[in-house]
């Protein structure tokens, strides 16, 4: 099988290159160190199966999962992890593998014999069992069978219509299939507010709040030039949160 | 070579195991999977004071101080001691009480379940209701055995009445002990509970399992690309650990303090690599001066922790050490990213929390531990009256 490892310690990735050596009948495609790279080499390299620990700086695991859940054809997916004692109970659940560290060589061998595809459920699940359920760093956007990373601190704000998400960017706008109450429940009034039925904004970009001639509320962003409509219905919530 | 090398990671792996073995001993110990001595009249599951009267041992044992008590009464009645009468006495005596007993115990098994799952409060004063009544209902029962048995002729209300004031009387006190009984038993076993939880509570803080393992992974790495590293590994990892599970709590000399400090930081660099960078700056402080053992190593664990691994690129910690008027003061300074981890921010206050904790008892006010954060970086500075220079 070609395979992808990911771990942030570079003697841990020695090991598994190691013990993949010993077992043979794999190739190593690549390695990456975080999440972010982990998705990037996937796609660009076409694995198989990827090894991959869960706690990483930047993007988990976890997340780099989820994220490449949104591909064509994703590879399987076999988490390594030091000590994660809620989310392993998750994982025994979810019939999702995994490998202790310290790896052990058939251990190795036999979870690459059985490794299968994931599910976003699956994960979803896993996630909730964590000490501190984590939101994504990232959204994932498809085009044309390719996921492409939005940080989440570059999003001025999400606007639902009939079926989509619109994610806008200071300089791209994307669509993603999610709800506004899922993404509103993940990243929390911290980091955005709602502001109509349809809009969440990023408290980050809020230049001001002002009424417009007709009467309405309108929030103005930095780096936009068009104004966002307040609803009446979230115009004292809105109004509360300019004061504090 | 080749054969050192195995028996190390052989060993490496034994050892992994028995750790493993250990925390989830300690683990199931606490969630009280393991029951201690006498789970024959508790069941550790429920939280209630009330000891199980489903079970043989218990009900044996309420019969025999029922019986017990029988015989104090029949000793205490204004009788003959000691004579045939007497020992009619006994036996109509303890046939009441054993009957009165078995039945509150009866009562009491059955009614246990809903008992426990009031406060403690309500519950003993349910079960007190429960058995004074109990009492009242077996006093009259006895009476209608009497009567219909042809012992007693005609109804004699006043000495009916007499007689359930009597019951009633030595049933209160006799009940009340037995509650108070429970209730004590019941203290005892929750506070040897919470203390044991709190032990491996400072077990946990101490050692945190996802640091040992991480360690033993990379460890097992090394005996097969640098024999040597893994060896010093193995033994900073042995002296460390030595000093975290030592039971006592020790002012050491400064410079130990500060050479376990630089052995942790040797194994984190082994796993972090090129991420961690520490600058050590340790000024001039007296020789003989002491510190509380193990209070530079969580300041830099928690550095590392919430400074350096949420970080792609990793960072410096920088570390200085120097007298000052009197006192020895130790600055962390790493940085304090704004990503998750300032989502997992309780988890800095408690470590500190917990060496700010430990400072207070062996200083009082005299020692200090204050956080400051400027530009991206979080400095910890310690301030600590000289001890151990005149020992």
């Amino acid at each position: 099988m070609r395979v992808l490892i990911i771990d942030d310690e570079k003697l841990a990735r020695d090991r598994l290159r190691e013990l993949l050596n010993e077992i043979g009948g794999h190739t190593i495609v690549g390695e990456a160190m975080n999440g972010n790279e982990a998705v990037e080499r996937t796609m660009e390299l076409n694995p198989d199966v990827l090894l991959m620990d869960i706690r990483m700086p930047g993007m988990d695991g976890l997340e780099a999962a989820m994220h490449l859940m949104g591909m064509e054809n994703p590879p399987s997916v076999i988490f390594t992890t030091a000590y994660d004692q809620h989310a392993l109970n998750a994982f025994e659940v979810n019939a999702v593998d995994y490998l202790l560290k310290p790896i052990r060589k058939d251990r190795l061998a036999s979870a690459l014999e059985k490794a299968h595809k994931l599910t976003l459920k699956q994960l979803r699940d896993i996630n909730e069992a964590q000490d501190q359920p984590s939101a994504r760093t990232h959204i994932s956007v498809h085009l044309r069978g390719n996921i492409r990373l939005v940080p989440i601190q570059d999003i001025l704000y999400f606007m639902a219509d009939s079926k989509y998400v619109t994610v806008r960017t200071a300089a791209e706008e994307h669509l993603i299939e999610d709800s506004l109450v899922n993404l509103e429940k993940e990243f929390g009034e911290k980091m955005f507010l709602r502001i109509h039925r349809n809009a969440l904004v990023a408290t980050g970009f809020i230049k001001g709040i002002e009424k417009s001639s007709s009467g309405t509320w309108q929030v103005s962003l930095k780096g936009l030039d068009k104004k966002l409509d307040v609803s009446r219905r979230h115009a004292a919530s809105v109004r509360r949160w300019a004061r504090t | 070579m080749q054969l050192d090398r195995r028996h190390i990671t052989s060993v490496i792996k034994r050892l992994t195991a028995q750790v493993d073995v250990l925390l989830t001993r300690i683990e199931e110990r606490v969630t009280g999977k393991l029951v201690a001595h006498d789970n024959a009249v508790y069941d550790l599951e429920d939280s209630g004071f009330l000891p199980n009267f489903c079970n043989g041992w218990t009900i044996f044992n309420v019969a025999v101080i029922a019986e017990m008590l029988a015989i104090v009464i029949a000793l205490v009645s204004p009788q003959m001691p000691i004579s045939q009468t007497m020992l009619g006495n006994v036996f109509l005596i303890s046939l009441f009480i054993q009957w009165i007993a078995l039945s509150n115990a009866a009562a009491l098994c059955l009614t246990r379940k809903q008992l426990n799952r009031l406060s403690n409060l309500r519950a003993i004063a349910m079960s007190y209701c429960l058995m004074l009544c109990i009492t009242w209902v077996v006093g009259e029962a006895a009476l209608w055995v009497l009567w219909l048995a042809h012992v007693t002729s005609s109804p004699n209300p006043e000495w009916n009445a007499y007689f359930h004031l009597q019951n009633l009387s030595v049933a209160a006190i006799v009940d009340a002990l037995a509650l108070r009984y429970f209730f004590a038993r019941h203290q005892l076993k929750q506070r040897t509970k919470s203390e044991a939880q709190a032990k491996i509570q400072a077990l946990r803080t101490r050692i945190r399992p996802h640091f040992l393992f991480n360690t033993m992974n990379i460890i097992a790495s090394l005996t097969r690309s640098s024999p040597a590293q893994a060896e010093t590994a193995i033994e900073n990892m042995a002296d460390l650990f030595r000093t975290m599970l030592s039971d006592e709590e020790n002012l050491v000399p400064v410079k130990n303090e500060v050479a376990i400090a630089q052995k942790y930081l040797d194994i984190e660099s082994l796993r972090l690599d090129n991420r961690l960078n520490v600058d050590w700056e340790i000024g001039k402080f007296p020789r003989k001066a002491v510190m509380p053992v193990l209070t530079l190593q969580p300041l830099l664990e928690s550095a590392i922790q919430h400074g350096i691994e949420p970080l792609t690129e990793g960072g410096r910690i920088r570390v200085r050490l120097w007298e000052e008027d009197g006192k020895i003061i130790i600055n962390v300074t790493a940085p304090a990213p704004r990503t998750k981890a300032r989502i997992q921010q309780h988890d800095t206050d408690t470590a500190l929390d917990n060496v700010r904790q430990r400072l207070e008892s062996y200083y009082g006010k005299l020692a200090k531990l204050e956080t400051n954060e400027e530009q991206g970086q979080l400095t910890v500075s310690l301030s600590l009256p000289i001890r151990g220079e005149n020992p």
